[in-house]
């Protein structure tokens, strides 16, 4: 057994770490709190706490339709990517559909940086009419995150045990039927967190809903938030107000389903 | 490409014969179905950019006006013997794999402390979800405020701890800026290798450390010559996939530096962006990313051929 200094030790240097990952959210806090001189001391904690730099985060900006924008476009995007998604990986990995070649090639068009399909993009959505449009953004993330979801999702489809689709082929289910009503509730948590990690890497996407949108009703919270720092919000507390006001959900949702969460990523990265 | 060759293999010793009998007639056209909108989607996010990217690069194209006079192979030799350009190229490549090479020493450290840590690290491990669930632009700003020359955080511990006499701005020097760059990076991408590596580790038989142990290995010679060769795949996996996530480097230049001070911090990604939309110079941007893409591919190689050997050697 490890003696009790090791053991000490490494708490020490785990609480260390953690702290480490925590400090920026927390300072991000701490400063949406604080008043405009306060924030100049250089300090940890607001001496002065004041609630204000949350109300004003909102009427200094269109924050509230940025992170609706925000909202829709990674919903609806989660939802095209799974609903392309899971019907293929299941196809490709239980029916051998595609043979080897093509879960190789999904997985390696994730090797391209997004700079590569914003020009592209740009001019397709700007030709079929949806440049600046909700549905040109949900598109755009919907099939670009399809390689991250096929990775995810994977594993989860590889561990159903093969009798249960064969009993439900003997009972004369066709292969959408199996794969609906028996497949996908076996694999419910696969399918919870691979939505909830396309969900949030479309949320976060920042690189092509700057290029694809050109006005603020259309904007993006990330988008939004980079356009006015340094801008109308100046003021440091409500920057951080807005920054935070928009990635709060998302904390919340995270910590509710961490354990899917981490189970999802682990099971993606080793297997 | 990457995961796809062990995990096969693993699905396999399961599995042993349940893709053969669950595989239906290859004629049966009904099959392309499943896959269909897939297919269709690889098309359109791959094979009609680099199509595209091609004929605006040879082409007089601006945001505006695409595809106006051929120009020919001007804009691709242009790019090819543009300094600057290079430089870019050369921040992105270095960028990738220093960063990919720190963050899996420290993200597989930090597993093994958790993993060591038995239940108490499960709990920690959740926690620094959080990391990887902020948006980089958030990242960004929150390094940023950390970071200012006046009123920052780092800035104002420094100062009271007597370590500087006034207020460095770190953003603005080459060096610091690129390691502030780093610092958030690291703060955003460990995380997510720790819970990797997390999950290679605790899938090792359980009585590997402990025979090590008996037969007398120190710590160190239990590191190099049971653990590693054991995860020596997962972690080839881990260390590609950090790689191309850190060629798509792109928020946190533009938050933190927006490629300053000068140029020094400008990588490909973010001076094609500014050649397309600032100066829409759409046809030079185009045949910077088609090189850039060429590029990712070229030094990508190596590193997959070694994940191939290392999942075939190890497993």
């Amino acid at each position: 057994m490890t003696r009790p200094s090791t053991r000490i030790l490494q708490a020490f240097a785990a609480l260390l770490a953690v702290g480490f990952f925590l400090l920026p959210v927390a300072y991000l806090l701490s400063v949406s709190f604080k008043r405009p001189d306060d924030v100049l001391t250089g300090r940890f904690w607001p001496t002065d706490p004041t609630l204000a730099n949350w109300p004003a985060a909102f009427e200094a900006t269109s924050l509230s339709t940025f992170i609706l924008n925000s909202v829709v476009v990674s919903v609806l995007s989660g939802v095209l990517t799974i609903a392309i998604t899971l019907p293929a990986a299941y196809a490709m990995i239980r029916l051998g559909i595609g043979k080897k070649f093509l879960p190789q090639a999904t997985l390696a068009s994730y090797i391209a940086p997004p700079i590569v399909a914003l020009l592209p993009f740009f001019f397709l959505l700007k030709t079929i009419g949806l440049l600046n449009t909700h549905a040109g953004l949900i598109l755009v993330n919907g099939l670009l995150n399809i390689p991250v979801a096929f990775w995810l999702i994977a594993p989860f489809l590889r561990r159903v045990p093969a009798e249960i689709e064969e009993a439900a082929a003997l009972d004369g289910a066709n292969r959408f039927r199996t794969l609906v009503s028996i497949v996908a509730p076996m694999i419910a948590p696969g399918i919870a967190a691979t939505s909830i990690i396309v969900i949030i890497l479309s949320f976060n996407e920042f690189l092509l809903a700057s290029g694809l949108t050109l006005s603020d009703s259309m904007r993006t919270l990330t988008v939004g938030i980079s356009l006015f720092q340094g801008d109308r919000l100046v003021n440091f507390g409500q920057m951080a107000a807005a920054s935070l006001a928009g990635i709060v959900p998302i904390y919340a949702i995270a910590l509710l389903m961490q354990k899917h969460l981490v189970e999802g990523l682990a099971h993606g990265g080793v297997k | 490409m990457t995961s796809i060759p062990e995990a096969e293999r693993a699905g396999r010793g399961r599995l042993a014969a349940a893709p053969e009998k669950a595989s239906v007639s290859p004629r049966d056209w009904r099959n392309a179905l499943w896959v269909a909108p897939l297919v269709f989607s690889l098309i359109v996010t791959t094979v009609y950019p680099t199509i595209f990217l091609v004929s605006l690069a040879l082409t007089k194209s601006t945001l505006g006006k695409p595809f106006g006079a051929f120009v020919g192979l001007k804009p691709i030799t242009r790019a090819l013997f543009d300094p600057n350009f290079h430089s870019a190229v050369l921040k992105s490549v270095l960028f990738a794999f220093s960063s990919a090479i720190v963050e899996l020493v420290i993200g597989f450290a930090l597993a093994s402390l958790f993993v060591a840590l038995l239940k108490a690290g499960r709990y920690l491990l959740t926690l620094v979800l959080l990391p990887l669930m902020t948006p980089p632009v958030m990242v960004g700003i929150a390094w940023k405020l950390i970071l200012a020359p006046s009123g920052g955080l780092l800035n104002g511990i420094l100062l009271s701890w007597g370590v500087i006499d006034q207020p460095m701005s770190f953003l603005a020097s080459p060096v610091p800026a690129w390691l502030s760059i780093g610092v958030a990076d690291l703060w955003q991408w460990v995380p997510f290798v720790t819970i990797l590596c997390f999950a290679a580790l605790v899938s090792l038989p359980d009585g590997v450390r402990e025979a090590a142990q008996i037969d007398g290995a120190g710590p160190w010679q239990r590191l190099r010559h049971v653990i590693l060769p054991l995860v020596a795949a997962p972690l080839a996996s881990i260390f590609l996939l950090k790689l191309i996530i850190g060629f798509k480097l792109f928020d946190l230049v533009y938050v933190l530096t927006f490629g300053g001070p000068g140029f020094t911090t400008t990588n490909a990604t973010f001076g094609i962006w500014r050649l397309a939309f600032e100066q829409f110079d759409v046809g030079r941007a185009a045949a910077q990313t088609l090189i850039f893409a060429i590029v990712i591919g070229i030094v990508t190689i190596p590193v997959v051929r070694l994940h191939k050997r290392a999942s075939e050697y190890y497993s």
